[in-house]
C-alpha cells in the first residue's frame, strides 16, 4: 500500500481525542460497558465524535475542528455533560487518568471489531495491556513537508507534555514511582518511540514504502510514535499525553501545543537535527519518572535544567502567540499546574491520605464527571 | 418396563436399601453434613464436565435427599442448622443491600418504571390466571404478591458465582431487591384483602397500621444498623476486623427484627444500603463471608433443596404451569416495554427477563416476619398455596440456571464463562 497524499489543512487548527475509563459504580474497577454507552450516545447533540477503543472498558471521544481555547473548552464541557448524563443513566462512572490504578489486564475484553481483533491476534497479551488512556492532540499543517519539519521540531517539547499531563502513577494496584506509567505500556509495541528523522513528505513516503514492503506495517495506524503525521486529516498528532482528570486541562494542553507550534513556525528558533534525538529518550524517561521535577538536557547546549523551569521559560516565550491565538487562559492554567503539580501528584495525595484504591478512582471519576 | 430393565432397577433398589435405611436412621446433623459433602463433590463434577452452576448442584442434591425423593432428610432435621442457615441468608441479603445504589433509580426514571412495572405485571398476570382457573380471589392475590418477587438470595449467590459485570446483572440485583420489597408490602396487606370480603367495620385500620409499622419500622431499624456499623468501624479503624463487625451487626439486626415483629429482609437491605452510603469504600464486604462463608452457602442451598415440595403435582400441574408462565409473560412484557428508553438492548432485555425468573422458598418466607419456616398465610386456599409452593420449588431448583445462563450466553457478562472450567481458576 502506497502512502496517501497529505491533505492540506488550515495551519494551527486543533482537534482533541481523549481515551476514557468506564467504571463500575460499586467497586470502581473497569467495566466492559462501551457498547451500552455508545448506544446511548447515538444521536447526541454537537459535532463531536464518540467511538470504541481496543478494550470494552474504554471509550474514545474526539472534538470537532477548533481554533481557540474557549470554544474548544466549551465543546469538551458540553461533551462531558452529555456523556456524564448518559453514563449516570446506565450506572457507569467515567474518569480520566492515564491508567486505571488497580484493574487487572487479563480481565479486559477486546472490543469486537475487525481492527481490534487483528491487533489482539498480532500483539497477544500486549493488546489487553494496552488498556491505558491517552490524550491525542491534532494540529493542522498546510503540507506534508511542514508536517515533517514541525514533528521533529516539537521533539524537544515532548517531555513538557508528558510531565504536565501525567496522571498514571498506579498500575495493577501498585504505586510505580512514575508520574506517567502509561507510556511504559506503549513502549512495549515494536513500532513505538520516535518517528524516523525525515524532513520531507517525499522522504517519508520512501521510508513508508520500505516498511510496507517488509510486511511489518500495512498503514499509518501501525505506527505508535509519540508524534506522527496524519495525512488523511492534514495534521500531526501528539500522542504522549495521559488523559487529564479534567476537560479544561485537556483543552489547555492542546492550546499550549498550538502556541508552541505557532512559535516554531513563525520564529524558527532552531532547525531540527538528528542529534536532537541523542537526549530524547533520556528526557522522556525523566518526564515519565519524575514529572515536573525531572531534569532534561538541552540537545543543542547540553545544559541540564529542571523540566518545571523549562516549561516556565517556554510559556514566557510563547506568551505573545498565546495572546494572538486567544489562548492566554490556557497558558495561565498550564502555568498554575506547573506550581500546583500534575494529576499524578493529586492522585498520590489522595492515596497518602490512606484512601483505598477504589476511593481514589471514585474521586477521579467525580472530578471528571463534575 | 422391559423385564431386564426392571431387574436392573430392582437390583439397584436392593443395593441401596441398606445404606439408605442407615442414613435415614442416622443423626440428623451427621446426615446433613454427609449430604453437604456429597453436594460439594457432585456440584463440582457438574460444573467441571457440564458447565452447570455449582449452586444448581447443591440444590439438586438437597432435593434428591428431601422427602420429595429419597427421603433421607426431613424438614425438621434442618432445625439444628437453622441459626447457620439464617446467617447465610442474612449475609447474602445484607451484601445485596450494599450493592444497591438508590441514586441510579433517580438518574434513570425509566429504570424505576421498569422495576415497578415488572413486579406489578407479574403479580397481575399470576393473579388473573389463577382467578381464571377458579382460585379464590383473595388467595390468588397473595399468590400473585409472592410471585412478583425474584429470589434475592439466589440472585446474589449467582452473581457471586458468575461474577458478571454489566447492565443486566446490575438491574437484576436492583430489581430482585425492589420486587421483594414490593412483595412484602403486598403480603403484609394479605390480612386486609382477607377482610375485604368479611364484615364491614372489622378492624381493618389496625391491620393497615400494623403493616405500616412493619414497613417503616424495618426501614428505621435497617438505617440504624447501618449507622451503628459506620460509627463502630470508625472507633476501631482496623480493616481486618470489618468482617467480624459486619457479621455481628447482621446477626444483631436480624434478631431484633424478629423480636420486634419486623421484616428481616427489609431490615438487612436497608442496613446494607445505609452502610454502603455512609462508609463508602471502607465497607469491604467479603463475598460469602469469606471461605467459611462459602461452606455456609453450600449448606444454605442444600437446605433449600431439602425444602422442595412436589406433593399433588399430578393434580395441580395446570395451576403450577399457569403461575410460572404468567410470571414469565408479565415480567417479559414489562421489561420489553421499558427496555429501550431505559437504555437496554433487546438482547439484554431478553436476558434480564430470564434472569428475573428464580423464585425461592424465601419468597414464601417473605410472608413471615422472620426466617421461620412456618407459613403465615392462614386462611389462604390450600390448593393455591400448594401450587405456589410447587412452582416455587421448581423455579428455585432451576433458579441458578435461570440466573446464570442468560448472563453468560445472552448478555455475555461473565468473562470467566468463556473459559472452560477445566482451565482452572
Amino acid at each position: 500500500m502506497a502512502l496517501e497524499s497529505f491533505t492540506e489543512s488550515q495551519p494551527l487548527t486543533l482537534g482533541v481525542e481523549l481515551e476514557l475509563q468506564l467504571l463500575d459504580t460499586h467497586d470502581f474497577d473497569l467495566t466492559p460497558r462501551a457498547e451500552d454507552l455508545l448506544r446511548e450516545l447515538v444521536g447526541h447533540e454537537g459535532a463531536w465524535d464518540v467511538k470504541p477503543e481496543i478494550t470494552r472498558s474504554m471509550i474514545e471521544i474526539g472534538t470537532s475542528i477548533q481554533r481557540a481555547y474557549i470554544p474548544l473548552r466549551d465543546e469538551l464541557r458540553d461533551l462531558r455533560r452529555q456523556m456524564s448524563r448518559a453514563a449516570r443513566k446506565l450506572n457507569i462512572g467515567i474518569s480520566g487518568g492515564g491508567t486505571h490504578p488497580f484493574q487487572h489486564w487479563s480481565l479486559q475484553q477486546i472490543f469486537p471489531t475487525e481492527r481490534f481483533r487483528y491487533i489482539s491476534e498480532l500483539y497477544g497479551y500486549l493488546a489487553k495491556q494496552f488498556t491505558v488512556f491517552g490524550q491525542h492532540v491534532h494540529v493542522g499543517v498546510p503540507s506534508g513537508d511542514d508536517a515533517m519539519w514541525l514533528l521533529h521540531a516539537l521533539s524537544r517539547y515532548v517531555p513538557h507534555f508528558i510531565a504536565l499531563s501525567a496522571s498514571s502513577p498506579f498500575v495493577q494496584g501498585v504505586d510505580t514511582g512514575f508520574h506517567s506509567a502509561r507510556l511504559n505500556s506503549v513502549f512495549a509495541f515494536p513500532l513505538s518511540g520516535r518517528a524516523p528523522f525525515v524532513l520531507t513528505w517525499e522522504g517519508f513516503g520512501e521510508y513508508f514504502d520500505k516498511m510496507t514492503s517488509t510486511g511489518v506495517v500495512q498503514s499509518m495506524k501501525d505506527f505508535y510514535w509519540d508524534i506522527r503525521p496524519k495525512p488523511e486529516f492534514g495534521t500531526i498528532e501528539l500522542r504522549v499525553c495521559d488523559t487529564p482528570l479534567h476537560v479544561d486541562k485537556a483543552a489547555a494542553l492542546a492550546c499550549y501545543l498550538q502556541c508552541i507550534c505557532r512559535y516554531l513556525r513563525e520564529e524558527r528558533p532552531f532547525e531540527p537535527a538528528e542529534d536532537d534525538y541523542l537526549v530524547y529518550t533520556f528526557n522522556r524517561f525523566q518526564a515519565c519518572r519524575f514529572g515536573l521535577d525531572g531534569e532534561i538536557v538541552d540537545p543543542k547546549t547540553k545544559q541540564r535544567s529542571k523540566l518545571r523551569d523549562d516549561i516556565i521559560r517556554t510559556l514566557a516565550r510563547v506568551d505573545e502567540h498565546a495572546l494572538d491565538l486567544q489562548a492566554l487562559d490556557a497558558s495561565n492554567l498550564i502555568r498554575d499546574s506547573v506550581f500546583d503539580g500534575n494529576d499524578a501528584s493529586w492522585l498520590r495525595g489522595l492515596r497518602r491520605r490512606t484512601l483505598p484504591m477504589p476511593a481514589v478512582v471514585e474521586a477521579a471519576a467525580t472530578r471528571w464527571m463534575a | 418396563m422391559p423385564p431386564l430393565a426392571q431387574q436392573v432397577a430392582d437390583w439397584f433398589a436392593e443395593l441401596l436399601r441398606g445404606p439408605m435405611a442407615g442414613l435415614r436412621g442416622a443423626d440428623p446433623v451427621l446426615g446433613l453434613a454427609l449430604v453437604v459433602l456429597v453436594a460439594l463433590i457432585v456440584a463440582n463434577a457438574l460444573h467441571r464436565h457440564l458447565q452447570l452452576p455449582r449452586l444448581f448442584g447443591y440444590l439438586l442434591i438437597g432435593a434428591v435427599a428431601s422427602s420429595a425423593a429419597l427421603d433421607l432428610i426431613k424438614r425438621a432435621d434442618l432445625d439444628p442448622w437453622k441459626p447457620l442457615i439464617d446467617l447465610g441468608v442474612a449475609a447474602l441479603v445484607f451484601e445485596l443491600g450494599t450493592r444497591l445504589r438508590p441514586k441510579w433509580l433517580l438518574d434513570n426514571l425509566w429504570l424505576t418504571a421498569s422495576c415497578v412495572l415488572e413486579a406489578l405485571l407479574a403479580a397481575l398476570a399470576v393473579g388473573l390466571v389463577l382467578v381464571a382457573l377458579g382460585a379464590p380471589a383473595a388467595s390468588a392475590c397473595v399468590a400473585a404478591a409472592v410471585a412478583a418477587a425474584t429470589s434475592p438470595v439466589i440472585t446474589m449467590a449467582a452473581v457471586l458465582e458468575g461474577r458478571p459485570r454489566g447492565q443486566v446483572s446490575e438491574r437484576l440485583l436492583a430489581m430482585s431487591a425492589f420486587n421483594s420489597v414490593l412483595a412484602i408490602l403486598g403480603i403484609k396487606l394479605w390480612p386486609v384483602w382477607g377482610q375485604l370480603g368479611a364484615t364491614p367495620g372489622s378492624d381493618m385500620s389496625s391491620l393497615l397500621a400494623n403493616a405500616g409499622v412493619v414497613i417503616f419500622g424495618s426501614l428505621l431499624l435497617g438505617v440504624a444498623g447501618g449507622w451503628v456499623l459506620d460509627r463502630i468501624s470508625r472507633l476501631d479503624g482496623q480493616a481486618a476486623t470489618m468482617p467480624v463487625l459486619q457479621i455481628a451487626m447482621v446477626i444483631l439486626v436480624a434478631l431484633l427484627a424478629v423480636a420486634l415483629g419486623l421484616s428481616p429482609l427489609m431490615v438487612l437491605l436497608a442496613a446494607g444500603m445505609t452502610a454502603r452510603s455512609r462508609m463508602g469504600h471502607r465497607l469491604t464486604v467479603e463475598p460469602h463471608l469469606g471461605s467459611a462463608g462459602a461452606a455456609l452457602t453450600v449448606l444454605l442451598f442444600v437446605s433449600f433443596g431439602v425444602l422442595s415440595t412436589l406433593g399433588n403435582l399430578a393434580t395441580l400441574w395446570p395451576w403450577v404451569l399457569a403461575i410460572i408462565a404468567a410470571r414469565l409473560v408479565g415480567k417479559g412484557v414489562a421489561i420489553a416495554a421499558t427496555a429501550r428508553p431505559s437504555g437496554l438492548s433487546w438482547r439484554q432485555a431478553l436476558a434480564l427477563t430470564l434472569t428475573l425468573q428464580p423464585m425461592s422458598s424465601l419468597a414464601v418466607l417473605l410472608v413471615a416476619d422472620s426466617f421461620s419456616w412456618r407459613g403465615q398465610l392462614s386462611g389462604a386456599d390450600a390448593e393455591v398455596m400448594q401450587a405456589l409452593l410447587i412452582a416455587t420449588t421448581l423455579m428455585q431448583l432451576t433458579g441458578p440456571l435461570w440466573a446464570l445462563w442468560p448472563l453468560q450466553h445472552i448478555a455475555r457478562e461473565c468473562p470467566d464463562a468463556e473459559r472452560s472450567p477445566r482451565d482452572g481458576a
